[in-house]
């Protein structure tokens, strides 16, 4: 049973004649990690926003189909969702990275003894036990984006969306991340993310959409990468596009890992 | 472009946030026309390098200089003339009702002439191909394009130092091309360019010095090449080579390109040599 549905989903912003969205159908099951890639303005944020139930209840806007969600259950984590915007995502009440990253556990009406754990496993995955005594108004970008993944992430949730989650960060934590949505999915966490770090998705996504103008233009597994289309679309990997640029004839690798072994044939 | 020349001097500068060291005793030169990558783990001291030249901040010790202007006693609206920056979620720094008169704030803060103003908001939004866009609220387009904008503000105040953080987040590759060749043009026209970034792929295409932050520290400061074609320099300092310059490194491709173009001509050139892959 998927975690998450949508069905011909059609979105429109407040205000915008052509749709941000438009139907869009996808199916996420728990355990599976899926990639939205698109040029700017694709809809791939939009889509987030709808899974999220943002949008429209947020964000206002009318929408058209379906979108189902179905979580653990009451108490447990449901579905979060990481802004691109991480100082928007502060919650403003907590002058500790550590209560901010107990902010949503503690809201589900957690023990303590269950929020603790959760903070202190998702302080460790991004290597943030250090800040745990900050003022999370004074970190750095990156620090700050850390931190807001760890909130998310501590509220277990069963569904988790990202937007460019790793676009501040530095490589050691972008690698923390990828390795931490490898892991949520292992304990059967479904996970949607939007990404320009194309060259992550081989080693991350099990599913890849490329988006296009509000539609689904294909959904695959991560080699669609490398498919001369995409790579028209400016979407493949870097290893993709160079070895396409160097006229090395179709199918081109994917990684670095690919490309030598053909290289070495 | 610039409206005058100048170097961009760090001398033995220090800096911390109450307690916290942020900076230790930075010392660096970068030249007119010099491109240089800022680089560095998240919490190096990027941020706060880029807020010294501006003068959003000043030094505990130490001096920062921008020609013959020291940032000391200056404030940010004084070292406009000679500072552009963009800094980190700078899409959510416009406030205007169109993005024309987003790009215009600065110039009209300098007091300019109208013409002189038109003039340069012309030519910045041209330089990242807003011009289509001018007369659209920033908040109607995708923040990608907010971001494009500021970068646009701070090339309309034509100043010798260019300093941007993280220009490329969130940026698809069309867009960064945008970025990369605004750039390009204006070291070319003597502008010291200054770029804190985790994109190393972006950096190899526009910038050839690097200065890495250690904890506060210069860890290193030579021609950006020289860094992304060796892995055992980059581990140490937290960074990894950019997928071009690792596919170089794994075919042990002649020189070693860096560059994602330069990659695709070496392979070109050595797979037709030993026929067909
Ligand atoms: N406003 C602030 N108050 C206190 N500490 C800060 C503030 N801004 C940055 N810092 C700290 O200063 C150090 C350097 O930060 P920053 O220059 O933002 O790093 P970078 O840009 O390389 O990620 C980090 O330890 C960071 O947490
Ligand atoms: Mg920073």
């Amino acid at each position: 049973m998927a975690r998450l549905t949508l069905e011909r989903v059609s979105f429109w912003y407040p205000a915008m004649g052509r749709p941000a969205l438009r139907d869009v159908s996808l199916a996420a099951a728990p355990g599976e990690v899926i990639a939205l890639v698109g040029n700017v303005g694709a809809g791939a944020s939009t889509l987030l926003l709808v899974a999220a139930d943002l949008a429209p209840r947020v964000v206002g806007g009318k929408i058209e189909g379906r979108v189902n969600f179905r979580g653990r259950g009451k108490g447990e984590g449901g579905r979060g969702i990481v802004l691109p915007t991480p100082w928007t995502q502060l919650s403003g009440m907590a002058f500790t990275v550590w209560d901010e990253v107990a902010f949503g556990p503690a809201n589900l009406g957690w023990p303590r003894e269950r929020i603790a754990g959760a903070v202190d496993r998702s302080l460790a995955a991004l290597d943030i036990g250090t800040l745990a005594a900050r003022d999370p108004a004074t970190l750095s970008g990156g620090e700050l984006q850390r931190v807001v993944v760890a909130g998310i992430v501590a509220m277990e949730p069963a569904l988790l969306l990202l937007d460019e989650p790793t676009a501040e960060l530095d490589p050691e934590g972008a690698g923390l991340v990828w390795r931490l949505v490898r892991a949520l999915a292992g304990d059967g966490c479904s996970i949607v993310v939007a990404t320009s770090d194309l060259d992550a998705l081989p080693e991350v996504a099990d599913r890849v959409v490329w988006m296009e103008d509000g539609v689904v233009r294909r959904i695959g597994a991560p080699a669609l990468l490398a498919e001369e289309s995409v790579c028209e679309a400016g979407l493949a990997t870097t290893v993709a596009d160079v070895w396409r640029t160097a006229r090395l004839g179709a199918p081109y690798p994917l990684t670095v890992a690919q490309a030598e072994r053909r290289w070495r044939q | 472009m610039a409206a005058v020349n100048a170097e961009l001097r760090f001398e033995h500068v220090s800096f911390s946030y109450g307690t916290v060291p942020a900076l230790r005793d930075v010392s660096f030169s970068l030249a007119p026309g010099e491109r240089a990558a800022l680089l560095g783990r998240n919490g190096a001291g990027k941020s706060t390098v880029l807020r010294l030249v501006t003068g959003l901040v000043h030094p505990a010790e130490g001096t920062v200089s921008v020609g013959d202007w020291d940032t000391r006693g200056r404030a940010p609206e004084s070292l406009a003339r000679r500072v552009g920056s963009v800094f980190q979620h700078a899409d959510q720094q416009l406030f205007a009702r169109s993005l024309r008169d987003d790009v215009a704030f600065g110039p009209r803060a300098l007091g300019l002439a109208a013409a002189e103003i038109a003039r340069r908001v012309d030519t910045a939004l041209a330089a990242l191909e807003l011009t289509a866009h001018a007369a659209e609220h920033p908040y109607d387009l995708p923040p990608a394009f907010r971001k494009l904008a500021a970068l646009a503000g701070a090339l309309a105040l034509e100043p010798a130092v260019l300093v941007l953080d993280e220009p490329t987040a969130g940026l698809d590759r069309p867009l960064r091309a945008r970025v990369a060749r605004a750039l390009a043009d204006s070291a070319a026209a003597g502008v010291v360019v200054l770029v804190a970034t985790h994109d190393l792929a972006f950096a190899a295409e526009v910038l050839e010095r690097s200065l890495v932050l250690d904890r506060g520290r210069v860890a290193w400061d030579a021609p950006l090449a020289a860094l992304l074609t060796s892995s055992e320099r980059l581990a140490p300092l937290g960074l990894a080579p950019p997928a071009g310059a690792a596919l170089s490194a794994a075919l042990d491709l002649p020189g070693r390109p860096v560059r994602e173009r330069d990659v695709a001509h070496a392979l070109a050139r050595v797979a037709a040599a030993r026929g067909p892959v």
